[in-house]
């Protein structure tokens, strides 16, 4: 279905080699993982496919692409319509039209098909995805998962023989993620779509997967097997990672199959491992607050307490009030009724200094904060800004994430050394609590292991509460204390994460659900456990 | 919901009352236009993110009013008339002749400062109605596709304007929170411009990859219809409009 014969691409004004003699094949209704680090040039991978990467960024081609044995070369992203369908890293920012059927006539109607061909295929793919109840709403106002299932409609109208899809989970919520996925499993299982996706948490998809193509950090790239590829691969998903530390023989991609794999250490007992003891001083205090937009409320009558020392997720599905709650408690909007308190003040009053000391926000977009032209100048600005001695932030962040130079542009950072330079420059002002909004969009797991090691010795060292808004299971499980778990803007569940996680089975990570009913989240509980057994 | 008006309804609407106000030339009967669209517009919004681009289109119109005037004041020919009051005359090296900083500022000066800057802002607010009630998206849906560079353009920047507000509003309050009280220009242009630009090539590649343009024809699976308020408002328009042509 697809060939990509000895490609190599360049980008305009760069040196740099994205992909080199890269040739493989991709027969129909197969399911095709792309992985690799951050920047590794995944969705320059993905945007070949469908000719936008050249036609569209530029760039110097070599090699031949034939789709359906049509080469990109020769055609238009537009003219392989019909037989490839993207859906972007942001489907929001893709929609054209404002109604969901209307976006999904949209490609349609710029290809002159016959109305009466188009009245039926818009029903056929909304029962397909169960957009039927959504189909007059406005997109603006559909859930991230609804969202992405319209972006993926849209795509299908078209009927292609090929589907891509670049991170199309990343900003879902582990239930929705679970919709959007096994949806895909049925194209390529009942009507035979060839799908191409790229991922970084891969525990959400390696499940479905046939094939994976392995871009590693040198450039150099492997296709084979999943089982095959993720025995060498450096970037693995908890699963493998049991399964190395296990010395298992065979590496499997399912839960199923790794559970009858480990049926022998859960047959064993294991010594119970003494609960950590909670903080008793409280650093952060919520007490009843309530908050809505307009007549939507978002927040009811939300109350916790957040001790010195705690690392606290705020857990929910899309639109529970997750946002909101962590806005509340920074201090950018007063609560309609309610109270917050942080280390006795109120956050709404701080200005300046005093709030940067006092509370430490990374945001969702965290170039929201970068506005310099290079590393250095941003970090000497902190350096500024909080009277430290020149070097400061940029030796913290150095500790973070070595080899930055000093002179590359904010813009030209991966993901991760970006979340990387503003952690810095909020570290940098020392902060008493430290608040952070979906800070691992768009990391692979080497960006998020430094990342989570960073945040837990912030809250073991100098005893300051961290609390962190996420979708992502698997980083809770490594690195909280105790999760909040939000629904319609109350806070229905407040434990630790081991009581709160293993509670539901959608929010389980996957170390969980293998070894379930075993109490551990995560390899090293596991690998410990077994430890103090023998 | 309430049925939406054709888009190019009240685009045409805007055109044919901005050639009015030129050709009539009166700023108070300019203003007396610019305040009707102003209530119209403030019936018709329904909360959708455009809406706003019609208070800054009145904010960047006090603006250029405010520049116009304090610079029609200060620099130009003096024209004769009873004077309010006299500012001191600059002298300017012998090579800049004609043109005089200071001296003195006349009624008829004030007044056709004043009067150049109001034309101008009332230009640019009956336009910024027209982006405020007219959703970009359904504006594009009726751009004939041998235009296809023109239609992709206009729908960035239509559909940027909006987002953009919303963008600055965000990055002014991850900032807040980073203790930065005062606000630099620069600060905030160079994220929303990183931001704009990414949404902009995110939507024309979408549009491309969509088969934006591909073919000559396109056929419509709910058509734009062309209703009997949409001739009215039009009708209304043209009379306004000839009114002021003609009087």
């Amino acid at each position: 279905m697809i060939r990509f014969s000895n490609v190599s691409l360049v980008y305009p004004h760069s040196t740099k080699t994205i992909l080199e003699d890269l040739s493989f094949e991709i027969e129909e209704g197969e399911m095709v993982l792309v992985m690799g680090e951050t920047g590794s040039g995944k969705s320059s991978l993905l945007k070949l496919i469908n000719g936008l990467v050249p036609h569209h960024t530029g760039g110097i081609l070599a090699g031949d692409i034939s789709v359906d044995g049509i080469s990109t070369r020769t055609v238009k992203p537009g003219a392989l319509a019909h037989l490839v369908g993207i859906v972007g890293q942001n489907p929001l920012n893709g929609f054209v039209t404002d109604i969901v059927e209307e976006e999904l006539a949209f490609s349609m109607e710029a290809l002159n098909v016959a109305p009466d061909v188009m009245r039926k295929r818009v029903e056929e793919v909304l029962d397909i995805l169960g957009l039927t109840a959504i189909r007059n709403r406005s997109i603006a106002t559909l859930s991230g998962g609804e969202q992405q299932r319209v972006a993926i409609g849209t795509a299908l109208v078209m009927h292609p023989k090929v589907l891509v899809l670049d991170e199309p989970t990343s900003a879902l919520d582990p239930i929705a993620a679970e919709e959007v996925l096994s949806v895909l499993h049925r194209l390529v299982h009942d009507l035979s779509v060839t799908v191409i996706i790229a991922e970084h948490r891969l525990e959400r998809v390696i499940q479905f997967v046939d094939r994976i193509i392995y871009i590693e950090g040198n450039g150099e790239t492997s296709i084979g097997p999943a089982e095959e590829i993720l025995q060498r691969a450096e970037l693995v998903p908890p699963i493998i990672r049991l399964a190395r530390a296990l010395h298992l023989n065979e590496f499997k991609t399912s839960v199923r199959d790794v559970r009858r794999q480990t049926e022998e250490f859960r047959l064993r007992d294991y010594p119970v491992s003494p609960a950590r003891s909670r903080s008793s001083i409280p650093a952060i205090v919520v007490s009843e607050i309530s908050h809505s937009y307009g007549r939507k409320s978002a927040l009811r009558k939300a109350s916790t307490t957040i001790g010195h020392g705690e690392i606290v997720a705020i857990m929910g599905r899309n639109g529970a009030g997750k946002s909101t709650l962590l806005h509340s408690i920074v201090g950018l909007h007063a609560p309609d009724s309610g109270s917050i308190t942080v280390n006795g003040g109120d956050p709404l009053t701080l200005k300046g200094g005093d709030r940067r000391r006092a509370i430490g926000y990374v945001p969702q977009e965290p170039s929201d904060l970068l506005f310099a032209q290079s590393v250095g100048d941003e970090c000497a600005q902190a350096d500024g800004d909080n009277q430290l001695n020149p070097g400061s932030t940029w030796a913290l962040l150095n500790s973070l994430v070595p080899h930055i130079s000093l002179h590359t542009h904010p813009n030209d950072l991966s993901e991760g050394q970006r979340l990387a330079l503003v952690l810095s420059i909020v570290l940098a002002a020392n902060p008493e609590v430290l608040v952070l909004d979906e800070p691992t969009r768009g990391l692979d797991y080497r960006a998020k292991n430094l990342f989570t090691l960073a945040l837990k010795e912030y809250a073991t060292q100098s005893n300051r509460p961290v609390l962190l808004a996420t979708h992502d299971v698997e980083l809770v499980a490594e690195l909280a204390d105790r999760v909040l778990f939000l629904a319609e803007g109350e806070i229905v569940a407040d434990g630790p994460t081991l009581d709160v996680l293993l509670s539901s089975p959608a929010f389980a990570p996957q170390v969980a659900k293998i070894m379930s009913p075993k109490p551990w989240l995560t390899v090293s509980d596991v690998v410990t456990a077994i430890g103090a057994a023998e | 919901m309430r049925k939406p008006l054709h888009p190019l309804t009240l685009w045409i609407a805007s055109i044919l009352l901005a050639i009015g106000v030129v050709a009539l030339d009166s700023a108070f009967i300019a203003l007396a236009i610019v305040g009707a669209v102003a209530l119209f517009v403030f019936v018709r919004r329904d909360g959708s993110p455009w809406n706003m681009s019609f208070a800054l289109s009145l904010r960047i119109g006090a603006t250029i009013l405010a520049i116009r005037t304090v610079v029609g004041v200060l620099i130009g020919v003096p024209i004769p008339g009873r004077a309010l009051f006299t500012i001191p005359i600059l002298h300017l090296p012998s090579w800049m002749p004609g043109i005089r900083i200071g001296g003195a500022v006349t009624i008829e000066r004030l007044s056709s400062s004043l009067h150049e800057g109001v034309m101008i802002a009332a230009l640019i607010a009956l336009f910024g109605a027209a982006t405020s009630l007219t959703s970009p998206h359904r504006l594009l849906r009726v751009t004939p596709s041998f235009i296809y560079e023109i239609g992709i353009t206009l729908v960035i920047a239509t559909s940027l304007f909006p987002q953009m507000a919303t963008s600055i509003r965000r990055i002014r309050a991850a900032q807040k929170l980073r203790g930065m009280e005062k606000v630099k220009l620069g600060a905030i242009a160079l994220p929303l411009l990183e931001e704009s630009l990414a949404r902009s090539l995110q939507l024309a590649a979408s549009m491309d990859a969509r088969g934006y343009g591909i073919s000559r024809k396109r056929s419509r699976y709910r058509p734009q219809q062309w209703l009997f308020r949409d001739s009215a408002l039009i009708a209304g328009a043209t009379a306004i409009c000839l009114a002021m042509v003609v009087q």
